[in-house]
């Protein structure tokens, strides 16, 4: 398709204990860095990136990423997700990620941020096979507005699918239309700003981790909610509320660490952002 | 009004034993908090809790599912099945649908001899389905030649008045409260109904955070008079 606004691709393997990529595309408004390897372990760390800065109206971006049995990655961006207005049509994101048996890989995006009157869509697709690993987050704030008033963006709309072997595993959607719903209210934030969310899938999940992700969470001090479950695949997803990005990404951090020394044996270094 | 409405109002009678009245679906954990309380503060979750997770699931799969048989797509069914039961993240709240699903499937499995409602109990037992109670309403309605809009409606209703009879226990409330709110509550059902009408495939599932929340939280309440 030529109408995309940015396009990547990228396809990774294990070659002797080192996960590199076999193939790396990219075009228009979408670009990968180098590969950085934070120590010996052979995962392989990705920084997406959007040179334009953020997304316009009418934008549409397209990712296609999978990794083969053996390839450990973590991919993130650089920096916040901006979306600007979108008077003429919403911006879009699709990312597709397959992942074959004994991979692992872990998507960590900066927060979303979306402007005043910004429409924003995004879709995740991840297809992968019993045996792989998957690990997601993402924070969703009350964008920004010159004013300063909060959630004066029009519509942010996050779809996340998960097959895991070729049957539909989760699904979860959110849409938030400010203009529509009473935002901070019962129900909805609960008098917070700032929405993380947090989905794990691998076979290696058991209740044991969530009592202690759960117990860790609660070290926090800072007011916030939180909630943690299993899914109908062996994964969990966890939901928090708060008033910071900053909170909502220590609590991700330490959770993070739990599950990558405890499936992986690899304990994360941080995401250093320039 | 017909016979073939006054048998889909057996399912929504509080007597039909499906153990829907055992699940909050997360009201217990607001309950809990205060932050629902009494009168006022019920109405105002009831209508979050329909107009914005209900008719997104719940109401919209059952049109989804009344078309899908009326159309005699079958696999459309058993696909509306998985994504409902996917999409419910928290464990409790999904696996009491579930459990309401089931007990409903083989209860009107006894008293209809419906191909649908075989095939479903069928497609549970192979492992490739889940059951979800709006599911084997829509079933149950299609198979009496209900409309797709009582089908909803009439299915609406009976998952509120489950809630209202909760917060009735739970809060508590007075008899009369509860049935003023029952009473002043049906314009909601019959706005909700509408809405859903409108909606489409893209509207799927959306969830309200706080709701959600407030589910998976359950699992972490203490002392609880309901299972989810």
């Amino acid at each position: 398709m030529t109408d995309w606004t940015g396009v990547l691709s990228l396809d990774l393997e294990e070659r002797r204990g080192k996960t590199v990529a076999k193939n790396v595309y990219f075009q228009g408004a979408l670009k990968v860095m180098r590969p950085i390897y934070h120590d010996n372990s052979g995962q392989v760390c990705y920084y997406l990136l959007n040179p334009g800065g953020g997304y316009l109206d009418g934008d549409r971006y397209k990712m296609e990423i999978s990794a083969n049995e053996g390839a450990k990655v973590t991919l993130t961006t650089q920096s916040a997700t901006k979306v600007y207005k979108t008077p003429k049509s919403f911006a879009y994101q699709e990312t597709t990620i397959s992942l074959k048996r004994g991979s692992y890989l872990e998507y960590l995006p900066d927060p979303l941020i979306a402007y005043e009157n910004a429409r924003y869509k995004q879709k995740n697709v991840i297809h992968m096979e019993s045996g792989a690993t998957f690990l997601y987050t993402d924070i969703l704030t009350p964008g920004w507005s010159p004013s300063g008033t909060r959630f004066s963006y029009d519509t942010v709309q996050l779809v996340t699918e998960i097959h895991l072997d070729g049957k539909l595993g989760m699904f979860d959607h959110i849409k938030l239309t400010p203009h529509n719903q009473n935002l901070s209210g019962l129900g909805f934030m609960e008098g917070y700003t700032h929405l993380g969310s947090m989905v794990a899938v691998s076979e290696n999940t058991d209740n044991a981790l969530l009592d202690e992700l759960y117990e860790t969470i609660q070290i926090e001090e800072a007011d916030f909610k939180v909630g943690i479950s299993r899914l109908a695949v062996p994964g969990f997803s966890i939901r928090i509320l708060a008033n910071s990005t900053q909170l909502i990404e220590r609590i991700f951090n330490s959770c993070h660490k739990i599950i990558s020394e405890k499936w992986t044996n690899h304990t994360p270094n941080s995401l250093r952002k320039y | 009004m017909t016979s073939k409405i006054l048998s889909l109002f057996q399912l929504c009678d509080s007597n039909f034993p499906t153990g829907a009245f055992s699940h909050s679906f997360g009201l217990e954990s607001y309950i809990q908090e205060d932050k629902v309380h009494d009168q006022e503060s019920f109405f105002e979750w009831l209508k979050v809790y329909l107009h914005e997770q209900l008719i997104y699931s719940d109401g919209l799969a059952c049109r989804f599912a009344f078309e899908a048989l009326l159309e005699d797509d079958l696999h459309k069914v058993w696909e509306l099945d998985r994504l409902l039961t996917v999409q419910n993240l928290p464990r409790e709240t999904r696996e009491g649908t579930q459990m309401i699903g089931k007990r409903m499937l083989q209860l009107t499995d006894s008293l209809y001899e419906m191909p649908t409602l075989s095939k479903y109990k069928e497609e549970i037992k192979k492992k490739n389905s889940f059951g979800h109670p709006t599911i084997v309403f829509s079933m149950v309605a299609h198979g009496l030649e209900v409309t797709k809009s009582e089908a909803i409606q009439y299915y609406l209703y009976s998952a509120i008045s489950s809630q209202v009879q909760n917060a009735v226990r739970a809060i508590p409330l007075g008899q009369t409260a509860g049935q003023t709110i029952s009473h002043k509550f049906i314009p909601e059902i019959t706005g909700a109904v509408d809405r859903i009408m409108q909606l489409t495939e893209d509207d799927f599932g959306i969830v309200s955070p706080g709701i959600e929340l407030s589910q998976m939280n359950h699992e972490r309440v203490n002392i609880r008079i309901f299972m989810s």
